[in-house]
């Protein structure tokens, strides 16, 4: 049984005195997921449930959580330079347009219970960075998914490969972020082509439906922008077939309103060459062979 | 940039994807034998294949969509583009050099079915992916075959020229061109030319120029610093030292790579690969430096034709090459004059700008 409570107590230990935590939501085997009261208050308003995209990404991949020196500070971990960039992309929309509702709306989520415990200093470290952070999941190995699917988890992402497939199986959207990815001012997202047209068989529908109308917000936010100085660009790899698989992809992405910004079609050459000088910060529809 | 000299009489080279050195009763033969396969074949691995990049405006004629971008900018370009997206673009230079190196691919597919020792031509362009469903749309209607292509959407395509590998070059963009060479690709700058006479349609032809093409510039350097006479003498001196190789060198290697195959198969006569060098260099002189240094490399050239200083025109347009390389604009302008499909390679010290000068407007977001 999931039940919402309203927390008007300031915890102490939770971080500095501007970190409020308004709503908390528990799982039924004591989860905890908490709205954060940004400083900011404009996007948080703006953050409605309907219009955001949510993006749920764990702790594990934000954070470089090994280090047990005593010191609270985590080093950064591989999903750092996504975090930014999808700032980026947030302040640019609301640069367009003060009023904008379709905004990225990111969810740090623990998907074991040892990061779970570590819940104080996750939040200390956020605001540390300065990442907006506006939900916090403390969710375990046995419960996170449970917590992405009643967050409405547009988007879920780990770099642990079966986390992803775990969530995927369950009808929640994911992708395995980029281990490789440089530091790119530009939030650069990959569609892997030959899984646009053929989908994987083996996630349910709801994971596909999830993928299609995520497509659809993340097309919805490129038409925002101009050809040029995009802080959002849309990339297609197709890997196997040839030049009419990737003209598939492309009309088949049209029709669901995204337009591509790069298209590679490889026809059969090996992948990681391209995938370096890409450097997306995530691939969609991956089928997980790297 | 586009050469308008010279009358605007206009041919265009016939399709060449129908050569065919069979007899009737071979012909007779396969038609019986109804397990020819008549699927699309795969394209090579890239490490095993002989990779030409092409542009898309120097492989398909954009000039009026150039236009529209030079004058109207990005958005109204890509506009245009969509709005045509069904009408497939007329060729552009690098069309019928496409279309030879397909016809010597049929070759050997015949000789060396299992063999992946083949031209590859793949699509190289700053375009942005909105105007790919008309290249593709392009290249169906041309039946080329190009299954591998980059759309960079305006970022650079030097890193992914590496990444397949590429053998050779060819953009109507100068700024990339001298980029790829300085990567140590070859490469050369390709116009939209008015005339371009009728090639051959069982042969492809590829013509030379001799200095800061396949050699270095090291003599070039020695006649513009000290003039005619030290540059023979310099020549005649060293005529047993080899030059040092050009941007182009490794590209005459791998075309005589693939010209070894049809000699081991018995087919140096009609060989469908020809190469020539087109050099201002005398026979008398000069030119022996040239023709030991080739023999050096262990690289064959069919016809090396020295003019002595004489325009190339006549020469070329007896030869009737797909396609001729040189490094110096006042050539590549005569041979387009009599309809060569001629490019420049921007290389060595007959280059006299410099990097900075040429072109400031060229823009890495403008299409290609």
């Amino acid at each position: 049984m999931v039940s919402t409570i309203q927390n008007t107590d300031v915890k102490q230990g939770f971080g500095p005195e501007n970190m409020r935590l308004k709503k908390g939501i528990i799982g039924k085997d004591s989860s905890l997921c908490l709205l954060a009261e940004d400083a900011d208050p404009v996007s948080s308003l703006q953050k409605d449930a309907d219009r955001a995209v949510v993006v749920a990404v764990t702790s594990r991949a934000v954070f470089d959580c090994g280090a047990e020196d005593g010191d609270d500070v985590y080093g950064v971990g591989v999903a750092f330079p996504l975090l930014q960039a999808l700032q980026r992309v947030n302040e640019r929309l609301l640069e367009e347009n003060p009023a904008e509702s379709l905004l990225f709306d990111v969810v740090l989520i623990t998907t074991d219970s040892q990061q779970q415990q570590q819940s104080s200093r996750i939040i200390s470290n956020t605001r540390h960075y300065g990442l907006e952070i506006s939900r916090f999941c403390f969710s375990s190995e046995e419960d996170f998914i449970e917590s992405l699917l009643t967050n409405h988890v547009d988007l879920f992402l780990s770099t642990d490969r079966s986390e992803a497939a775990q969530a995927s199986h369950k009808g929640v959207f994911s992708a395995l972020l980029n281990r490789k990815v440089a530091s790119s001012e530009q939030l650069r997202v990959l569609f892997c082509g030959d899984a646009v047209i053929r989908p994987d068989t083996d996630s349910p529908s709801a994971s596909q439906d999830a993928a299609q109308s995520f497509s659809a917000q993340l097309g919805e936010m490129r038409q925002r922008f101009g050809l040029l100085h995009s802080p959002l660009s849309i990339v297609l790899v197709t890997s196997r077939g040839g030049r009419e698989s990737c003209g598939t992809a492309l009309r088949t992405l049209r029709s669901r309103g995204v337009s591509v910004d790069e298209a590679y079609c490889l026809a059969g050459a090996p992948r990681s060459p391209f995938l370096s000088l890409l450097r997306p910060h995530f691939l969609l529809n991956n089928d997980l062979e790297d | 940039m586009s050469l308008k000299n010279g009358p605007t009489l206009t041919a265009r080279g016939p399709d060449l994807a129908s050569i065919s050195n069979r007899t009737p009763l071979e012909d007779a033969r396969m038609q019986l034998n109804p397990s020819t396969p008549t699927r699309k074949p795969k394209p090579p691995k890239p490490e095993n294949a002989i990779t030409i990049g092409v542009s898309a405006r120097v492989l398909f004629n954009m000039e009026k969509e150039q236009q529209i971008y030079q004058q109207q900018g990005l958005e109204d370009y890509i506009k245009y583009q969509v709005e045509h997206e069904t009408q497939p673009f007329n060729p552009g230079p690098a069309f019928s050099f496409v279309k030879a190196l397909e016809a010597v691919n049929t070759r050997l597919r015949e000789l060396y079915p299992d063999s992946e020792e083949l031209f590859d031509v793949v699509l190289m362009t700053n375009n942005h992916a909105y105007v790919g469903l008309r290249l593709i749309n392009t290249i169906n209607h041309h039946q080329l075959f190009i299954e591998r292509f980059c759309m960079t959407g305006g970022n650079s395509p030097i890193g992914y020229l590496k990444a397949y590998h590429t053998n050779l070059y060819l953009s109507a963009d100068p700024a990339k061109v001298r980029e790829a060479l300085e990567e140590g690709i070859a490469a050369a700058t390709m116009f939209t030319q008015e005339k371009m006479t009728q090639v051959s349609d069982t042969q492809l032809r590829v013509a030379f120029d001799g200095d800061a093409v396949l050699f270095s510039d090291e003599s070039e350097r020695i006649y513009k610093a000290h003039g005619l006479d030290k540059f023979f003498e310099h020549e005649k001196a060293h005529e047993n030292k080899p030059l040092d190789h050009g941007p182009l060198k490794g590209f005459l290697e791998a075309l005589g790579k693939l010209q070894k195959k049809f000699y081991g198969k018995g087919q140096r006569m009609d060989c469908p690969i020809r190469t020539y060098l087109v050099t201002a260099r005398s026979a008398a002189s000069s030119g022996t430096r040239a023709l030991k240094t080739l023999r050096s490399w262990g690289l064959e050239i069919d016809e090396a034709l020295f003019l002595a200083g004489a325009p190339k025109g006549p020469m070329l347009e007896k030869i009737r090459p797909h396609i001729f390389f040189d490094d110096q604009m006042f050539h590549v302008e005569g041979a387009a004059e009599i309809g060569t499909v001629a490019c420049h390679v921007p290389y060595g010290i007959a280059q006299g700008v410099t990097k900075k000068g040429i072109n400031d407007k060229e823009t890495s977001a403008a299409p290609k």
